[in-house]
């Protein structure tokens, strides 16, 4: 939900990809880099410092700090992207359906859409890991029903705007079915957007990911998490600080990377579509 | 700008200023202290009942009672009938006295509320009580029942609140009008989230407490509740040893004379229950091969920071009847994987032993929010794969984890703590009850029906030495079937500032002995 | 303006009621036993007879509308029932932690603000100078620092090093800064980022240029059009902060033991005390809901092209 400064400059997007490539590689490929098994419990070296075996040293278990980085880059990463997924999945045909259809339908979806987004994000997360309990999958699911109703509306808007477009009207006059026309000329027009938007949100759902995972609600042991792992090494923080001190980077270089990203996606944006839209 | 800062100067040195700072006790709490409803249970919390309420006898360490507002008893040669006299010239904080019917208004409220302490044996098995003098009270039981008195020392529900201060007809079960008790402490003050405030009792019948005033803040989080230690929100931490992270605990420790710390003998046992109804755990090789597998002594000294010793039993040492001369399963690795071998577990090529076709498998549940469970989890799961076995580890919300301890849907679960005085006679009863852990952990065992007899005639046992026969052969039949894996013996933990003296364990675990607590002599005298 | 605001106010009721059925539903269908739950925080054991018991008394034996019917017409009266673990009413308790939060929430907000424009218009003064590149990166890191962890520095740095701030509770302005800042931090940053971009963007429009030509000086030129122009885009991602606000008080209540509501609710979905999980979900959103329209409010002011009924998605 960040907003519009100037094109951010060529160089420094060009890092931001870099890095946000690095974190998908190593969420997508983790398991075949982690130097250690990061789940390896290993007593007799916990707290060791770091050295080659261990660039970051180890954890109050003896666990390996850098391949418990890695392996959170999925749990984290894998998190967001799965939220993303279904997230723009609803937006697409709950928005699409509703700005192609019109009429009754438009308006019942659209309330729904706003009974979800008068309860602010994180207090509907929090609420429906409430009712559904803790646990990676649950906040999975929380995160989704507390964004969904964003995407559908964004979509609703983006749709609305692209049907008044010359070759939409054309194709309609034509007589061409309505998703077919949504499939060919609608969707095309939407997806930049959307895609925009999903970035940006990488970081934000990431924070929220870790936010919850901190408070305990979240990933459950001995899955590693970037949260988890902050919340783990609070104890030990006055004689080991940067036991705290990596995951959270690890959080901000992530949610960093992103952001840059989805700046950069957005400033390339049609401004018509993107004018007044949140983004 | 400028007055904004002077502004926040003022509150800065406001915070450091709090007056008669010497005569102030400041503790802390994960929540409020409750209503402190002698006769209820949660939200009241239990150390803060026995700072107000008192028991008629109170628990000893070495597992007897002693005279507290009962001076003396006689228990009736069939084991039914109990006479108390009480301790004259006792008076509730609002003045009213302390006697025979003060002592029976309160058992009636605790006796009209039943079905609430059903869990505990003495509260079914009370027929009734009569006044038999102005300070003299028979209690008559339908049935003998040897913890009678320790379970009277309870810091719940068995404690006297002032009759006048009970609610609609006497009763206390839908609430009080006031707190009021005979104890050392009155509830003066409850600031919803941010504290609660004691006054030492004026009319105590005690030693008067050192403190005029004790703060209990509320503070939900150990790491902060260090923190607040450290700089100086809080004098004292005492308690379980969750209280504050063991790492905080030994540098605080470290740093003496900045703060003193100390650890108390073991209170209670942190076990584990293997379920012997459910495969894999059925298989008595395997629970034995569980049990031998687990290195102990480095789990204690790394994951628990050395702070708990060790654990080969089910009960403590020090817990009435518990030392029966068993023998530890002990760690031994090379045994573990024999013991297995030797059942028909074989090892595939990714590690994991099978048999028939069904892998090694079990699964181990336990709170996700408890960083200790957590630990100790992760650490057994390590372990366990050594010998072949795959531990699933499932962490979820208490209630969760309470379900599958009532219906038995666990491999190993985290059992519950209690320590005395619940020990060894409270516990062994529960053993008894399907909706707790222990009973489902057990009912796989050929011999349960036998166990739970055992239970009953230990619990009905008047002579003390059958008692001790009956329960060394349940505890016996318990390790030999390996249904428990102690890991360490519960200890409490208290830090305090040098302003603070005579900080001293109590008994119990739920008993905080704020009392004796006084301020240190260099701060008293200015 | 005034039947703006009343509009927005009559679809508030409605939203309202939606949200509390979605509440409900979700609760119902959730997969927990409010009723083992019931038992477990009273510490009772939960026997068959116990449960059934528990049933009854939570009215769980009757039908989803029934029961539904019955909680709304009793919230309605501001009856939220008791809660689980503390057997206190929950409305109640939960209005008398919701100052500490807004409290919190609001300090955040303050200070984002009150930091954020001179940021923002001190590096726009000098585009391109290392005050606009320094300001930049702040900005670009204040959005991308968990929130959670940078309380945690801080309480490290100022309390435990240098001890100049409370590590915990609240009472004196000493005791807001660290969380205060720690939640304020997001909106601070996307705030400065926007006031920069809006004043270089408005500092090149045409209404700026004939002001200039009129012969107004520098200073009034920036403070009556482009500062004001520049604002609008700061006061809708204000809105848009509210919600992020709110939800950063209740992460960061638990590292400074802040009497709010966010330890209160975190607590109940631990024990998952139902009737304080419903309440604190929709007294937050009325919340939410009252901030949002103070925020468009504030816009229809500053910008009087909005009117009722166009599309402000």
């Amino acid at each position: 939900m960040t907003t519009a400064g100037l094109p951010a400059r060529s160089g420094s997007v060009a890092a931001a990809g870099a890095l946000a490539a690095g974190f998908v590689l190593l969420a997508l490929a983790g398991p075949l880099l982690v130097p250690h098994d990061p789940l390896a419990v290993d007593l007799a070296h916990r707290f060791a410092a770091p050295d080659l075996a261990h660039p970051l040293g180890t954890d109050h278990l003896g666990r390996d700090i850098l391949s418990r980085l890695i392996a959170g880059a999925r749990t984290t990463l894998g998190a967001v992207l799965v939220v993303l997924a279904v997230v723009v999945a609803l937006g697409l045909s709950v928005g699409g359906l509703a700005g192609m259809v019109g009429g009754r339908v438009d308006a019942v979806l659209m309330r729904l859409c706003d009974v979800f987004l008068t309860v602010p994000t994180f207090v509907l997360a929090l609420f429906m890991i409430g009712a559904l309990g803790t646990g990676l999958v649950n906040v999975v699911a929380a995160i989704v029903l507390s964004h969904w109703a964003w995407y559908a509306r964004i979509v609703r808007g983006l749709v609305l705007e692209l049907k008044t477009r010359d070759y939409v009207l054309a194709a309609r006059i034509a007589g061409a079915p309505r998703l077919a026309i949504f499939a060919e000329h609608v969707l095309p027009g939407v997806v930049p957007p959307l895609a925009a938007l999903a970035t940006l949100d990488i970081g934000h759902m990431a924070l929220h990911v870790a936010g919850l995972s901190f408070l305990g609600l979240g990933v459950q042991p001995p899955t590693p998490e970037w949260g988890v792992m902050i919340n783990d090494a609070r104890p030990f923080f006055w004689t080991r600080p940067l036991l705290v001190v990596w995951p959270g980077l690890a959080i901000a270089l992530a949610v960093l990377a992103f952001n840059r990203l989805g700046d950069a996606l957005r400033d390339r944006l049609d401004p018509a579509l993107v004018a007044g839209r949140g983004l | 700008m400028s007055k904004l800062a002077s502004l926040a100067v003022a509150a800065l040195l406001a915070c450091t200023v709090a007056p008669a700072k010497a005569q102030q006790l400041t503790y802390s709490w994960p929540t409020n202290v409750g209503p402190l409803n002698p006769h209820l249970y949660a939200p009241n919390q239990m150390f803060a009942q026995a700072s107000v309420y008192e028991p008629l006898v109170r628990y000893r360490v070495d597992g007897t009672v002693e005279p507290w507002l009962a001076t003396a008893w006689t228990i009736s040669q069939d084991g039914r009938t109990y006479d108390f006299t009480l301790r004259a010239g006792v008076t509730f904080s609002d003045g009213a006295p302390f006697d025979a019917a003060a002592v029976k208004a309160n058992f009636d409220a605790i006796l009209a509320n039943r079905a609430r302490h059903d869990w505990l044996d003495l509260a079914r098995q009370i027929d009734r009580v009569a006044v038999t003098g102005p300070l003299a009270v028979r209690l008559v039981l339908k049935a003998p029942h040897a913890p009678t008195l320790r379970e009277l020392s309870l810091p719940r529900p068995f404690r006297f609140v002032s009759p006048a201060a009970m609610g609609e007809g006497g009763t206390t079960a839908a609430g009080l009008r006031a707190p009021i008790g005979t104890g050392p402490w009155r509830l003066v003050e409850t600031q919803l989230g941010v504290s609660d405030t004691f006054a030492a009792n004026p009319t105590y019948w005690g030693g008067k407490p050192g403190f005029a005033r004790l703060v209990v803040k509320v503070i939900p989080d150990p790491n902060t509740r260090a923190i607040a230690l450290q700089t100086g929100e809080i004098d004292l931490v005492y308690g379980a040893a969750g209280q504050i992270p063991s790492e905080a605990f030994l540098r605080l420790r470290g740093q003496a004379p900045a703060f003193s710390a100390a650890v108390s003998e073991p209170l209670a046992t942190r076990v584990l229950a293997l379920n012997s109804a459910r495969f894999p755990t059925d298989d008595p090789a395997v629970r034995r091969a569980i049990n031998r597998a687990i290195d102990k002594d480095t789990l204690v000294r790394t994951v628990l920071d050395g702070i708990e010793p060790r654990a080969d039993f089910l009960f403590a040492p020090g817990v009435p009847d518990a030392d029966v001369g068993l023998a530890p399963h002990g760690f031994d690795r090379a045994a573990a994987d024999a013991l297995l071998d030797g059942a028909g577990w074989v090892r595939g090529p990714d590690g994991v032993r099978a048999k028939g076709g069904r892998a090694l498998g079990v699964e181990l549940d336990f709170v996700g929010t408890n960083a200790q469970q957590k630990a100790i989890a992760e650490v057994i799961q390590a372990d366990l794969a050594r010998i072949g076995i795959a531990v699933r580890l499932v962490g979820e919300e208490e209630s969760a984890i309470l379900a599958r301890q009532k219906d038995g849907r666990f491999g190993l679960i985290f059992g519950e703590i209690w320590g005395p005085p619940y020990d060894p006679a409270s516990f062994l009863s529960a053993m008894r009850a399907p909706s707790h852990a222990d009973y489902q952990a057990q009912r796989g065992l050929p011999d349960k029906p036998q166990i739970d007899a055992t239970i009953t005639a230990a619990l009905a046992a008047t002579d003390p030495a059958e008692r001790r026969r009956l329960t060394a052969t349940i505890l016996t039949a318990l390790h030999e079937a390996a249904v428990y894996l102690p890991i360490s013996y519960a200890v409490a933990i208290e830090v305090h500032r040098p302003t603070v003296a005579g900080v001293g364990f109590g008994a119990t675990l739920n008993e905080i002995p704020f009392a004796a607590m006084r301020p240190a002599s260099t701060r008293a005298a200015r | 303006m005034l039947r703006f605001a009343l509009a927005r106010l009559a679809l508030i009721p409605v939203m309202l009621l939606g949200v509390s059925l979605l509440v409900f539903v979700v609760l119902r269908l959730g997969p927990g036993d409010p009723a083992l739950d019931y038992l477990r925080l009273s510490q009772v054991p939960p026997t068959d007879a116990a449960l059934a018991d528990a049933r009854a008394m939570l009215g769980l034996d009757r039908s989803f509308a029934v029961q539904y019917l019955d909680w709304l017409w009793r919230a309605l009266h501001g009856d939220f029932g008791l809660s689980y673990a503390t057997r206190r009413p929950v409305l109640p308790d939960l209005l008398g932690y919701l100052p500490a939060t807004l409290e919190l929430a609001g300090t955040a907000l303050v200070v984002s603000l009150a930091l954020s424009l001179p940021l923002g218009a001190w590096a726009a003064g000098h585009r391109g100078g290392w005050q606009d590149r320094l300001v930049r990166a702040v900005a670009v890191l204040g959005v991308s620092l968990p929130n959670f962890w940078v309380a945690f520095l801080l309480v490290v740095a100022f309390s435990v090093t240098l001890g100049w701030l409370p590590a915990m509770g609240r009472g004196t302005l000493a005791h807001l800064v660290m969380p205060a800042l720690a939640i304020g931090l997001m909106s601070l940053s996307v705030n400065a980022r926007l006031l920069r971009a809006g004043m270089l963007e408005a500092g090149s429009g045409r209404h700026v240029l004939y002001a200039r030509l009129r012969g107004l000086s520098e200073r009034a030129v920036t403070r009556r059009h482009v500062f004001r122009n520049a604002l609008v885009p700061v006061v809708t991602a204000t809105g848009m902060h509210v919600g992020e606000l709110l939800g950063g008080a209740l992460v960061v209540e638990t590292i400074f033991s802040w009497p709010g509501v966010g330890r209160y609710a975190v607590s109940a979905i631990y024990d998952r005390d139902y009737p304080v999980i419903q309440c604190f979900t929709l007294v937050m959103t009325v919340v939410f809901v009252l901030c949002n329209l103070a925020v468009d409010l504030a816009y229809a002011w500053l910008d009087p092209r909005i009117r009722l009924g166009q599309d402000s998605a």
